[in-house]
């Protein structure tokens, strides 16, 4: 940002170096407070921490009201009462939200380095907001400005829209005029300020030339600078002729499970956002340690699927510990040269993997509890032993 | 008097130095050796003491363990000529003779660790003669078979020695396949240039000994030596002679020569200018008396290059003014209609979401 406001001091379009990859709006930011850094990036975190707090919080009632219609609509077994939320367990919970990321390594790391992931994550943490309360208009308007800052959370429109039809009580079948009208309604609201938000960006610079820095950069992975994410040593190592192919088939994984997630959480659409925003900061081409971070904010939320994990104790010892073994190969590979791009890969790949069946561990704990809810704790086959659930 | 006095100076020069360079290293580079050491012995012969001769020799062939004759080495065959004596000072030797070791000795920039003998000390009055040998191509010339030094390196050597005042007039005479190449880019005044063969030719050897086992010298150096065993001190034999040595019958290449940042004519240039060390020396029976004469010599400054106050140190950066300064005015800002735009946009972001009933609490 610096090298791009420098830039611009110059006459210069800033996108004319390989360096800025921001957005116009960035820059509009950036250009009055660039002196107070530190105090942005610290306020940027305090309000996502309170945009959690509130969205958790509303989300809280939500749960509740959907529950007790449950109940008294009989969809539950006898026997899960222990299963059942309960208020007293679910009161510390926004609160919880909200230090896990602030107080989260992680975010504290981000913050330090002045990573304008921060700014990434409160846009998102905002947008969650917004679709939580139910204002489509919002919500609309926060997840333009987030797929304008960084190309992926378009795949946030999904969980989106599920949980906005859900909230007004319009039934998702594929025939039914409302559901199209609202998706439709939905679906221009944010088209509509993505685009006047593009143009306006065109306005401050007056050239089309971010969006091939910013938009053609994510999507094409042009720098391969090692991080913790997966692309550049593919990337770095891959002959040009396939490298296309390539490019294509790693930014497919990112926007591919949702269409398969949202028929399967149809009926859960923020935990559906929780596993969207996980599989969009693990498979990004950049990623970086604050898009964790924001993920991990939300696991609180789902504590009580703690007796369902299966791997959790060996998935966090791997996240710690690659976590220290980052900087340890970092280190060893730069600036000792007793190691090379290989151990950091391995840790790279262990890291992600980690996370990975993180989010494969959560998915399937969830899927679980609502199987019991709804068809009891003591799972019997056919011939009445005692059968086990698995996740095909 | 002052007549007398210019007649010492008609060659401009008062003190001669050679650097002597052989760039290979391996015994069956032994000729490269020898070239450069039957110079060597040419120009002690002819009065170059050791301490104003530099000569840097890649690899030991004297006590090399394959020479059958150790502590000699012979520039013709039947070993008839030993160039290798009791007196031989190498002061460059084996792994020392890299490209930075010869451009330092060149330029003067030599860690003030380095023994005289290692240094070139030529001054503004100095007739340098630079001998190098080797292998080499199309502007390039390899040392010790892991570097090069190109002909660009070479002519910028030599226009810092010019700038640095450290000759008066070069030599350079260089004795490598598609020697040429090597003085093709040389643009300081006062150079004289010889090679043994041009641009896409190579430079042959003499003769093999079959005793030795290896070629004894190449073909320019061996006619250049027996041109030189001519000479003696008071020889009055000119560069054009020099020219004429070793023509393509003998030496099969192409013997070139470059003049034309030379300000002498060839013609007027003795050998010994280059390759002797000759002193002009007058015997005269009468007393010269210099006191009277040197009051008229002195000049005054004129006044105008004195300064009219002397600058402190500190005053030279305004220091002050640096570290108080302000952090400078941006130039960019953006434009009104973006800011407009964005601020009504958020506005009606702000009273679509909330209601048009808080518009009177901002107004």
């Amino acid at each position: 940002v610096v090298e791009g406001l420098a830039l611009l001091d110059l006459g210069v379009s800033p996108y004319s170096g390989a360096i800025f990859h921001e957005t116009p709006l960035i820059i509009y930011l950036f250009h009055f407070l660039i002196e107070y850094a530190e105090l942005v990036f610290m306020i940027t975190d305090v309000l996502t921490a309170v945009a959690l707090y509130l969205a958790i919080q509303d989300f809280n009632r939500v749960v509740f009201k959907k529950q007790k219609l449950l109940i008294e609509l009989d969809k539950y077994a006898p026997d899960v009462a222990e299963l059942i939320q309960t208020p007293m367990e679910m009161h510390y919970i926004p609160l919880k939200v909200a230090l896990f990321y602030l107080l989260n390594p992680y975010t504290v790391m981000s913050c330090v380095a002045k990573s304008t992931c921060a700014i990434n994550n409160s846009v998102i943490a905002f947008f969650v907001l917004a679709t939580i309360k139910g204002s489509a208009f919002l919500s609309a308007v926060f997840l333009a400005l987030a797929t304008y800052q960084s190309l992926y959370p378009l795949t946030l429109f999904a969980p989106a829209l599920l949980y906005l039809l859900q909230r007004q009580f319009i039934p998702i079948k594929l025939k039914s005029k409302s559901f199209w009208l609202y998706t439709m309604q939905y679906a221009s609201l944010y088209l509509c300020s993505l685009v006047v938000i593009i143009c306006l960006s065109f306005f401050l610079l007056n050239s089309w030339d971010f969006i091939p820095s910013v938009y053609g950069f994510i999507l094409s992975v042009p720098d391969l600078t090692p991080n913790i994410g997966l692309f550049w040593y593919f990337f770095a190592e891959m002959f040009e002729h396939f490298s296309l192919f390539f490019v294509c088939v790693f930014q497919i994984n990112v926007f591919f499970y949702t269409i398969p997630l949202a028929i399967k959480l149809k009926e859960h659409p923020v935990f559906f956002m929780f596993v969207q925003i996980a599989i969009i900061s693990i498979f990004k081409s950049y990623p970086t340690v604050g898009d964790i971070a924001l993920y991990m904010a939300f696991l609180p939320v789902w504590s009580h699927l703690y007796r369902f994990l299966r791997n959790i104790f060996i998935l966090s010892c791997v996240l710690i510990f690659c976590s220290f073994l980052f900087p340890v190969l970092w280190h060893l590979w730069i600036y000792a040269g007793s190691a090379n791009s290989n151990f950091y890969y391995a840790i790279t790949l262990t890291f992600n993997i980690g996370q990975i069946l993180l989010i494969s561990d959560y998915f399937y704990a969830f899927l679980r509890r609502e199987y019991y809810l709804t068809h009891g704790l003591h799972l019997t086959r056919q011939d009445g032993t005692e059968a086990m659930l698995v996740l095909k | 008097f002052q007549d007398q006095a210019e007649q010492f100076f008609r060659s401009g020069h008062t003190n001669n130095w050679a650097v002597l360079v052989c760039t290979s290293r391996f015994w069956f580079n032994y000729r490269h050796v020898a070239n450069t050491l039957s110079v060597y012995r040419s120009v002690k012969r002819l009065g170059i003491p050791d301490s104003h001769i530099v000569l840097m020799l890649a690899d030991d062939m004297a006590c090399n363990p394959r020479n059958p004759k150790p502590a000699t080495v012979f520039s013709h065959k039947n070993m008839e000529l030993n160039v290798y004596g009791d007196d031989v000072e190498v002061d460059y030797r084996s792994y020392e003779v890299t490209v930075e070791n010869f451009l330092r000795v060149l330029t003067g920039r030599i860690p003030p660790s380095t023994p005289r003998s290692k240094r070139l000390l030529s001054d503004d009055r100095s007739n340098i003669l630079i001998y190098m040998t080797g292998h080499g191509g199309n502007g390039f010339l390899k040392f010790q078979d892991s570097e090069e030094i190109t002909n660009v390196e070479l002519a910028d050597a030599f226009e810092q020695m010019w700038q640095k005042r450290r000759y008066n007039e070069l030599l350079f005479i260089i004795d490598t396949c598609q020697g040429a190449s090597m003085y093709e880019r040389f643009y300081s005044p006062n150079i004289m240039a010889l090679a043994s063969s041009q641009v896409g030719e190579d430079s042959l050897s003499h003769q093999p000994d079959l005793g030795i086992g290896v070629h004894l010298m190449d073909r320019y150096t061996f006619y250049v030596l027996e041109f030189l065993e001519e000479i003696h001190p008071a020889s009055q034999t000119n560069m054009n002679d020099l020219f004429q040595v070793c023509p393509k019958s003998l030496c099969v290449s192409t013997p070139g020569h470059r003049t034309d940042l030379f300000q002498r004519d060839p013609q007027n240039v003795l050998i010994t200018d280059f390759f002797g060390s000759v002193r002009k020396v007058e015997i005269t029976t009468e007393t010269v008396s210099l006191d009277r004469d040197l009051a008229g010599f002195e000049r005054e400054f004129p006044e105008d290059e004195l300064a009219t106050e002397p600058l402190k140190y500190a005053e030279q950066l305004p220091v002050a003014q640096i570290i108080h300064q302000k952090p400078k005015q941006k130039d960019w800002h953006p434009p009104g209609g973006f800011i407009l735009g964005l601020w009504a946009l958020i506005i009606m972001v702000f009273f679509k979401t909330y209601g048009i009933k808080h518009m009177k609490h901002v107004f």
